[in-house]
């Protein structure tokens, strides 16, 4: 029996409405594809125009590129950050080491480490829609077509339209590959529990937990998906889940303790007290209801999926995953230094359980377990069934419409995307040539996503030639890494660690300030000024500014010693 | 013991419930143990001891389910 037919003895009533929903539902199904695919065609300009960009696009990257340096030649970045050259890394290490091999072949470049990013969104899109057509035809093999397989395509799309997922994806920065391992491992483990032969659900809990602890050495954030596959696994069955729980424990805490032992504790220093940070309520909040806002299309769907397991079928881990991640990810993005890419997890949760229940009603293929509440609530509706049935080839499509709306964001200048703009009249609102769904207002919201232009190269290559203007023998003091990478200078702290490990009283200036009080350095360049309070009192003290330099709508401030010191 | 099996949607509720009360018990308890705090429960703390009523009233509607598998 096909969908059409099923449709067609729920409905029992008029062939010829039928058929001319089915035709609006494929024209809207159509609609979406075009829409998300749209959003695709953007992340992939901005991923081909962010690759070729050689400095800093956000703060940060520059020294997730030290730190493959330092692997690469055979060094912990996790050292002592008191003395100099005052470098420390509060990442873990695996995002990095994939990328030695690249480093040794290619020297320290920007473009491969946002290569494997914008690569590791793909695989992990591709993820959502293999889950998604799994989930739906394993329950029902009738729903197995082609029917499926588009909402299959538009689960995965959605994630990589949405706004976060595009923000971050082509970055050099391990957090949007650490979601790809946790999705991995989700899908990997949604049905462990059901495999009757012993050797192989021994195996694939192997592949599960170590998928599990490649996103956890890939960045800590992944401890919150880690706890929902417990969970689940608690669920399905609690003697094997404590067993492969302890398990999982003793492996991924033995692997902590030789990290801790071989780099003389700075590893602990560093991963985990420097990312004990202030909590901001506020923006929390700010980020959540963002997130809402933009989302809500597909969040609705998905919400309804959880609610739709836990009182009518079995829970699956997609739910356990998007309520647990969709929580404490929310409550984390208050903390300081954390922002909307805490929310990257929750969006491929939620695509997959968006994506399931938009397959399930497409293909009428909903069962209600017989309890209290499906007598209550859900046998009375049964005579509307023909009647749901038909708004829903309707609204499913329009659900992702609207998702595409919300999430809607493309540059609105160039020879493109500068027409299209114009005809649909797009505005830039964040004052970048870019339209962005949060306009950038939302407190800790990235403020990236724009197109680089030449004037941002030539913004960045004005600070390496100050750079270069200073004697090999003299150091540089930059608050980021690029412009130092870009003149062959050696990197010269990690500013924002220092600035964490200094709030918790984990951190000494006295060196840094030393130097900088005996205008050790040729040139300090500034952006965010993200140093410890002492740090920045002395580099007014003892510096003055000589040139600001803009680059990716930054001002970056070039200080040069002052002859006559404030102090 | 642990079971070797799959738990129940009671078995499930009775979890909610229980870590629901001990969850408010211990939110409630920040402000107790912490003598020093001033100002009362706190907006982060009002929405934990939310989150937590909400476990137990979905741990309370998951009893009369029985024995299907959570």
């Amino acid at each position: 029996m096909t969908h059409t037919d099923d449709h067609n003895q729920n409905a029992g009533t008029n062939p010829a409405i039928d058929r001319t929903l089915h035709r609006i539902n494929r024209a809207l199904l159509l609609a979406a594809l075009i829409l998300l695919g749209y959003l695709l065609a953007v992340y992939v300009v901005y991923a081909v125009n962010l690759i070729q960009f050689p400095f800093d696009y956000d703060q940060g990257e520059g020294f997730e590129l030290y730190d493959v340096v330092l692997f690469g030649q055979f060094q912990w970045p996790y050292a002592d950050i008191e003395t100099f050259p005052f470098y420390g890394s509060i990442y873990p290490p695996l995002y990095h080491l994939f990328l030695v091999p690249f480093y040794w072949l290619f020297g320290a470049e920007y473009w491969y480490g946002r290569l494997f990013s914008f690569v590791s969104t793909l695989i992990t899109a591709y993820l959502i829609g293999y889950a998604v057509y799994r989930e739906t035809v394993r329950g029902a093999p009738q729903a197995a077509g082609r029917l499926t397989l588009w909402v299959a395509v538009l689960a995965g799309l959605a994630y990589l339209g949405s706004n976060i997922v595009y923000h971050i994806g082509p970055l050099f920065r391990q957090h949007i590959s650490m979601v790809m391992f946790e999705t991995a491992a989700i899908v990997v483990l949604a049905h462990v529990n059901e495999m009757a032969d012993d050797k192989r659900r021994r195996r694939v809990l192997l592949a599960g937990f170590a998928l599990l602890l490649c996103a956890g050495y890939t960045k800590q954030l992944a401890a919150f998906t880690a706890i929902s596959a417990l969970v689940f696994l608690f669920i399905r069955n609690p003697r094997r889940a404590v067993m492969w729980g302890a398990g999982f424990a003793l492996v991924g805490g033995g692997i902590f303790l030789f990290l801790t032992i071989a780099t003389g504790g700075h590893w602990w220093t560093q991963t985990i007290t420097a990312n004990v940070k202030d909590f901001n309520f506020g923006q929390a909040e700010g980020l959540l209801r963002t997130f809402v806002r933009t989302h809500f299309w597909l969040l609705l769907p998905a919400a309804l999926m959880v609610v739709y397991e836990i009182y009518f079928d079995r829970l699956s881990i997609y739910s356990v995953w998007f309520v647990a991640v969709l929580g404490l990810n929310a409550f984390s993005a208050g903390t300081w230094g954390a922002g909307d890419s805490y929310y990257a997890t929750a969006v491929a949760a939620m695509s997959v359980l968006s994506g399931i229940f938009a397959a399930r009603s497409l293909n009428a293929t909903w069962r209600f377990a017989p309890n209290y509440l499906s007598n209550g609530l859900i046998a009375p509706l049964r005579r509307l069934t023909p009647i749901i049935g038909r708004a829903l080839l309707i609204v499913v499509p329009l659900l992702y419409i609207g998702y595409g709306r919300g999430v809607f964001h493309m540059p609105t200048s160039g020879a493109v995307f500068g027409q299209i703009a114009d005809v649909f009249g797009i505005e830039d609102n964040t004052g970048y040539n870019f339209h962005d769904p949060d306009g950038y207002i939302t407190l800790a919201y990235a403020q990236i996503g724009h197109l680089l232009t030449d004037a941002d190269r030539a913004g960045g290559e004005r600070i390496v030639e100050r750079i270069r203007e200073i004697p090999d023998d003299v150091p540089v003091l930059s608050e980021e890494a690029g412009f130092s990478f870009a003149a062959g200078r050696q990197i010269i702290t990690n500013p924002v660690v220092l600035k964490i490990l200094d709030e918790v009283g984990a951190y000494d200036s006295g060196e840094l300030v030393a130097m900088i009080e005996a205008q050790a350095f040729g040139l300090i360049i500034l952006r965010a000024q993200f140093y410890p309070v002492a740090v920045n009192q002395a580099i007014t003290a003892f510096y003055e500014e000589d040139e600001r330099v803009t680059m990716n709508g930054f001002s970056y401030i070039i200080m040069v010693p002052r002859a006559e010191p404030l102090r | 013991m642990l079971p070797n099996r799959p738990l129940t949607k009671r078995e499930l509720g009775m979890i909610c419930v229980v870590v629901g009360i001990v969850g408010f018990v211990a939110v409630l308890s920040v402000d107790i143990l912490d003598a020093g705090r001033e100002g009362g429960i706190g907006p982060a703390q009002r929405l934990a001891l939310g989150l937590t009523l909400a476990l137990v009233l979905l741990g309370l509607s998951l009893l009369p389910i029985k024995d299907d598998l959570a």
